[in-house]
């Protein structure tokens, strides 16, 4: 058998596999722990093992003697089915709605409508997908092993006698399987099959914890995703109505065009599907409710694989709409959704939706850059979803490792976190460092799309507003946590040896990521640059450089490495200075941070920081900023007609 | 090669001797200003070796740590203009000396420090986005962000960007820490919050953020020039006018509220920028 | 290295920052240490600046008496400063007590608390005097600094 088709098999189905064994066998910790582990490294190392076989297309017609087409439509039913009965479960009528919605268009699509050949060449692997592959694999893989600490300690805490942990793996590594199939694949009606499986995934594990805000999220989820997917199946109605054929490759090429507006329409359709996966206004508020769930979760699903498929989806679409009303559109809403994410987060004091906030925004300057359309702005658009999805994951697995150790999500309670957990606090101050500085790939990636936008007054406006913005709430967190009176003593703190495991790597990989971005440009990200787009940037003396601009990122890495080293230095002289009280007017006591009150009895300084709620507060800007986000959608869905 | 090392040399050392003098200069013409004498225009060196030399105290050792990240970061931005370097890229590395700077002050359990870092957060907020389009519409204009092509342009281009100027000197006005924008922490002797931001640093620290903030100011005087690129007395006139008329505010306004300088900042500054691009792009 | 380090401390007394403390003066002497500051004595000239805080003073100026209250305070100002310092007492009350050394809540002058270096009499003395103060302090900064070198 071909090793590519055998290798594309196993990063589908190993995870489904796997997810199986867990439900069966995953009662005793320990079988589950190896099953989880295994998957994991299977999965790591045929992703590994991908990267020299890209990029290729395969005619597949069968699998083990079932016709694939058949064996999706048979799965893609089941699957709306499941849906619908939890939405019957939950006497949730949206839902419902949505579900017999998406059956009835699929079932017209397939039924109906189909008469043509079908598309043959289904397995599409190209270096966006291996990006998307080496994300899902290496960065899930590493989030599931976190998690099986994080989750043990999860149920201790809230006394679970029965452990729902076997279920809990068997989504979580549903989802890795469900995911590498989204992006492996060429073929309509197999994304959106992938499209719901990642749907109910979420759905699943949002509600894990039975709660009833949970169960209320995890619905709210599940219809505003089910929204998406039937955008989806609409999109698909038209795409092949214009074009006769379900080989997105075959939709993305130009001849349509001139043929029929519904194409237009259709592809406006898709995007409408891929802003409600990727949350962005005014569909956010499910990724906000959605982290009410266990840290690895939000890990997984909302910050690096599953809102990075709706990045992925309108990535492939853009050569489709490259030069039209559409095109503009996407760029406008992409950086508005940036704007207004950084202004939401900067009036949160909740760690995780902080992040959430953060997210949305990123995935929004991703959109603002595909929306750009050019090839700049393109590779932009693919770094940034690279760097983004492994320095956001280390985020939140830190905020996880935290929560689970003070008890709280609140930023304020992380106050001089660097005295209780000293480790953890370096880590997640090194993922702000990564998330906004040079020479950083996040950073390069928005010194990229900056320099792309800059001749579209509306994006580089709004993405320079919001890029002041994100300073303020990660420059912010960084401080808090590193704000202990005598900091001095550093002893690591003892987590399990799986947290490090994954902190660790990921923490490590983000910076030797970034350090070799050229290499990442040359190797992955160019032999995307096929027409429309070319390969605009030349590698010149260790950085990156085309006409207008230049980031000479390997230069940049050396002397950060040696302001880094002259400060570490200086950090370790700075134990054998005199260590004084901060300055209190004099009044200070011999405790840390206290001074003498009135009646000469002793008073805590406290300080808390701004989070500028009467402007930037959530109740404030909400209403607005999904105003906003709805009229830009309808330019968008509106301006294809 | 030899030539990038004398580059990098100069602005290693421009930096403190250029920023120390124009940091006296603008004691005496303060000073001045106030019918007095001022020290001699050689005494923000006499102030920053007396700082180095005193005993290292640190409320927090991680003060220690971002002090010098800040100087880094500071010295490199200047370095990367003198090799004609991209200008979106020296912006984004001189922030990251403004956010260790903060992340320092943070460190301190002091309400001084705690306050002065977070309206420093503040006045980041209300001059990063106008820099960005400074340099937006030297984009626009010249066709590309490398110093070196900007340089070369043949005109001078004041006469094409005198709006962004302005919003130049707004930016430029709450980065030298001149009132109303002194919020976080000022020079000299203005108090409110004690010395804000800077109030728990001491000595040789102290003395590193003094160094890299004149650092930042012959950077930020560096944009200036650009502005005139085409003669040395343009140069030598656009500069010491503005750095006048940023003494002249200095001294004839008084600090105002952070919630004023951003609707300020945010509404003239954008307001000009945006006319200014616009013009650009249609032109 | 000897000519280095007597440049360094010649440097030091051209850099003195001021950090005043009322410890409990009638405030005669604060309006006479504040007058220095104006344009008619102009202390700038010499590169004094008052500062807010003890971590960025060199010289500690006090006016006024010591009190049961404030000890405790004067003595943690001194300690935030660091090395090398001095002191100077201004008034009679920083000497001895003043006109107040009776009262039942005055410790006395300042050296019961901390070491002085220069005192400044006088109810209030003139700016001129305090300036002179000022800059004797220096002069035993210098020597300080040399004695503690050899």
């Amino acid at each position: 058998m071909d090793i590519r088709a055998g290798l594309t098999a196993i990063l589908v189905l190993a995870p489904f596999g796997g997810a199986i064994l867990c439900a069966v066998l995953g009662a005793n910790r320990a079988i589950r722990s190896t099953i989880v582990l295994a998957t994991g490294a299977v999965l790591i190392a045929s992703a590994l093992w991908l990267t020299s076989l890209v990029p290729f297309r395969l005619p597949v017609e069968s699998f083990l003697g079932l016709n694939l087409h058949t064996l999706i439509q048979v799965a893609d039913g089941l699957l709306l089915l499941i849906i619908l009965y939890y939405g019957l479960k939950h006497k949730h009528l949206v839902i419902v709605a949505l579900a017999v919605l998406q059956l009835l268009l699929v079932s017209y699509l397939e039924f109906f409508m189909m008469k043509g050949p079908l598309p043959v060449e289904r397995v599409f692997c190209d270096h966006l997908s291996l990006i998307m592959v080496l994300i899902i694999s290496i960065v899930g893989s590493i989030i599931c092993y976190q998690a099986i600490p994080y989750m043990e300690n999860h149920e201790h805490h809230y006394h679970i006698l029965k452990s729902r942990q076997p279920r809990f793996f068997f989504v979580m590594l549903l989802f890795l399987g469900g995911m590498n199939g989204l992006v492996l694949f060429n073929d309509l009606t197999f994304i959106y099959f992938f499209f719901e499986v990642t749907t109910l995934c979420s759905f699943l594990l949002i509600g894990h914890d039975r709660t009833t805000i949970a169960t209320q999220n995890a619905l709210r989820a599940l219809w505003m995703n089910s929204l998406g997917g039937t955008a989806f199946a609409m999109g698909m109605v038209a795409a092949y109505r214009s074009t006769g054929t379900l080989d997105l490759q075959k939709i993305l090429v130009a001849p349509w065009l001139a043929g029929s507006e519904i194409y237009l329409l259709a592809l406006a359709l898709l995007c409408l599907a891929a802003f409600v996966k990727s949350a962005q206004f005014p569909f956010q508020s499910w990724l906000l409710g959605a982290m009410v769930a266990p840290t690895p979760v939000s890990a997984l699903l909302h910050s690096s694989t599953m809102v990075k498929v709706g990045v992925y989806l309108v990535l492939r679409l853009a050569p489709g709409f490259n030069g039209t009303l559409i095109s503009d559109s996407v760029a406008v809403f992409g950086a508005f959704s940036f704007l207004a994410g950084a202004a939401l987060a900067v009036g949160q004091s909740n760690g995780k939706k902080v992040l959430a906030y953060s997210t949305i925004s990123n995935l929004g300057l991703i959109f603002a850059c595909t929306g750009l359309n050019t090839s700049e702005a393109m590779i932009a658009a693919m770094l940034l979803l690279a760097f983004h999805a492994v320095v956001k994951a280390m985020l939140f697995l830190s905020v996880g490792a935290i929560e689970q150790h003070i008890a709280s999500r609140d930023i304020e309670d992380m106050r001089g976190l660097y005295a209780v957990m000293p480790l953890t606090a370096l880590i997640t101050v090194s993922g702000v460092i990564m998330m906004i500085m040079p020479p950083f790939g996040v950073l390069l990636s928005k010194w990229m799309a900056m320099e792309a936008a800059a001749r579209n007054l509306y994006v580089i406006i709004m993405v320079a507003l919001g890029s002041a913005l994100t300073v303020i709430y990660w420059a912010r967190w960084a401080g808090t946590l590193m704000s202990d009176p005598f900091a001095g003593r550093f002893r690591p703190e003892h987590q399990p040896v799986l947290t490090w495991l994954a902190l660790g790597p990921l923490c490590i990989g983000a910076g030797v990521m970034s350090v070799l971005a050229p290499w990442l440009y040359t190797r992955l990200i160019t032999p995307m640059m096929t027409s429309p787009y070319s390969p605009a940037y030349v590698l010149k003396d260790g950085g990156l450089e085309n006409v207008y601009g230049t980031f000479a990122i390997l230069p940049l890495s050396a002397v950060a490495l040696l302001g880094l080293a002259a400060a570490v230095i200086a950090l370790k002289r700075a134990f054998n200075a005199k260590i004084a009280s901060p300055y209190l007017s004099g009044i200070q006591t011999g405790e840390p941070s206290m001074f003498l009150g009135p009646m000469n009895q002793p008073v805590k300084a406290e300080a808390k920081n701004y989070y500028l709620d009467t402007i930037f507060g959530e109740a404030r800007l909400t209403d607005w900023v999904n105003l906003g986000g709805g009229i830009l959608l309808t330019l968008i869905v509106g301006g294809a007609l | 090669m030899t030539r990038t090392a004398i580059l990098i040399a100069c602005g290693l050392v421009a930096g403190p001797i250029i920023g120390g003098l124009v940091s006296g200069m603008d004691r005496i013409l303060t000073a001045r200003m106030q019918s007095r004498i001022g020290p001699p225009v050689l005494q923000p060196f006499y102030d920053v070796v007396k700082l180095l030399f005193k005993e290292p105290l640190v409320v927090n050792v991680w003060q220690a740590f971002c002090a010098y990240c800040y100087i880094a970061a500071a010295s490199i931005s200047l370095v990367l203009f003198f090799l004609q370097s991209d200008l979106l890229l020296i912006f984004f590395v001189q922030a990251v000396g403004a956010v260790f700077l903060v992340v320092g002050a943070l460190s301190s359990t002091s309400p001084f420090s705690q306050i002065g870092a977070h309206r420093e957060l503040l006045q980041i907020l209300s001059y990063e986005p106008l820099l960005v389009l400074v340099v937006v519409g030297f984009y626009l204009e010249t066709g590309s962000f490398k110093i070196a092509d900007i340089y070369a342009w043949q005109h001078p281009l004041l006469l094409k960007l005198p709006f962004l100027f302005i919003v130049l000197g707004y930016a430029l006005t709450i980065k030298l820490r001149k009132s109303p924008f002194d919020l976080s922490t000022c020079h000299h002797a203005h108090q409110e919050l004690v010395k804000g931001l800077l109030t728990d640093y001491s000595g040789p620290f102290l003395a590193l953020t003094e160094i890299g903030h004149w650092f930042e100011v012959v950077l930020l005087l560096g944009v200036c020039t650009l502005f005139w690129s085409t003669s040395w007395i343009g140069m030598a006139v656009l500069l010491a006018a503005t750095y006048f008329l940023e003494v002249l505010v200095d001294n004839i306004t008084s600090r105002m509220t952070w919630r004023w300088m951003l609707s300020y900042v945010w509404g003239v500054g954008l307001t000009l920028s945006l006319v200014n691009l616009i013009w650009l792009h249609q032109g | 290295m000897q000519a280095v380090k007597r440049f360094i401390n010649r440097l030091r007394s051209k850099s003195p920052w001021l950090l005043h403390f009322d410890c409990g003066s009638c405030n005669g002497c604060d309006i006479e240490i504040l007058a220095c500051l104006t344009p008619v004595y102009d202390v700038e000239r010499f590169g004094i600046i008052h500062v807010g805080n003890p971590f960025h003073a060199d010289i500690l100026l006090t006016s006024g008496t010591v009190n049961h209250r404030n000890k405790k305070v004067l003595a943690n100002l001194y300690s935030q400063m660091p090395n090398p310092k001095i002191v100077v007492a201004i008034g009679a009350c920083g000497l001895s007590g003043g006109v107040f050394r009776e009262a039942y809540n005055v410790v006395g002058g300042i050296d019961k608390v901390i070491p002085v270096d220069v005192y400044v009499p006088g109810c209030p003395p003139k700016p001129e005097a305090i300036i002179d103060g000022a800059v004797l302090g220096l002069g035993k900064l210098l020597q300080l600094q040399e004695r503690k070198e050899a």
